[in-house]
């Protein structure tokens, strides 16, 4: 069984991606396949050098360069959004892939995850 | 409608009842569901989705208590309602072992509502022949 799981909100302005975040990280620890999938304002998740600390929030920049490590199979990034946001290759956190998001990628999954 | 095999259904509820319609449109599809002779496996209650197992929700008397109607649905049919520890701490929804574990002044979790692990939803993964998703949907 493989599941993706879709954030789609920037970070930090609610709760929903990272609830969604601790979804992958739990399917990782009962060694389910998962993938994590940024599109629309979600893709600034993954841009390098986030210190929200001035709004009394945890960067989660650790925790998603870590993801490989716990057992989450690959980062994703919708590369029209990357565009849009001006995110360059070098400025996302390493391991993430750009895709085009569409039926094709969607059809690799049983599963399939918005967070909230 | 014909169905050749019954679906079994985990039902996920995130958006909070009052702030969304997402409780409100996930019992409607599960007693839906029901009627047409599915399965429910368990309810998940899942970000802003646990304040439907608030006890302490009093809406007005001619408004609809969302709270409650889920209550008794799951007592009517004895489906299991499973509230993430992790989203109910952080909103103040809590229980009897966690109100002594974090010496809080009181608990207010609504039978029949459990609260467990995102464990639960994993297995709902691999249980339930579809898990389903309501959402808040606040954003555009």
């Amino acid at each position: 069984m493989s599941t993706l799981i879709i954030i789609d909100s920037a970070p930090y302005g609610d709760w929903s991606g990272r609830e969604g975040l601790d979804m992958a990280f739990s399917l990782a620890a009962f060694d389910q396949s998962v993938t994590l999938l940024f599109i629309g304002a979600g893709v600034n998740w993954l841009r390098k050098g986030q210190s929200p600390e001035g709004i009394s929030q945890k960067s989660v920049e650790k925790n998603l360069s870590a993801a490989p490590i716990f057992g989450v199979e690959a980062l994703l990034a919708d590369g029209r959004d990357c565009q849009t946001y001006g995110l360059t290759e070098d400025e996302l956190i390493a391991s993430v892939s750009q895709v085009e998001l569409g039926p094709e990628l969607l059809n690799q999954y049983k599963h399939t995850v918005f967070a909230g | 409608m014909q169905h050749s095999e019954p679906f079994s259904f985990t039902i996920v509820i995130t958006g909070a009842p009052y702030s969304s319609q997402a409780p409100q449109t996930a019992l409607g599809f599960a007693k839906a569901a029901l009627a047409s002779g599915h399965r429910i496996d368990r309810i998940f209650l899942y970000g802003d989705g646990v304040h439907v197992a608030s006890s302490l929700s009093s809406p007005p008397s001619d408004e609809s208590h969302w709270p409650r109607e889920w209550s008794q649905l799951l007592q009517a049919h004895n489906i299991p309602g499973i509230v993430c520890i992790a989203s109910a701490l952080r909103r103040g929804i809590v229980d009897e072992g966690e109100q002594k574990r974090y010496e809080l002044s009181a608990h207010n979790i609504r039978p029949p509502f459990i609260i467990a692990g995102l464990g639960e939803w994993v297995e709902s993964g691999l249980r339930s022949s579809r898990v389903i998703y309501f959402h808040g949907g606040s954003r555009a």
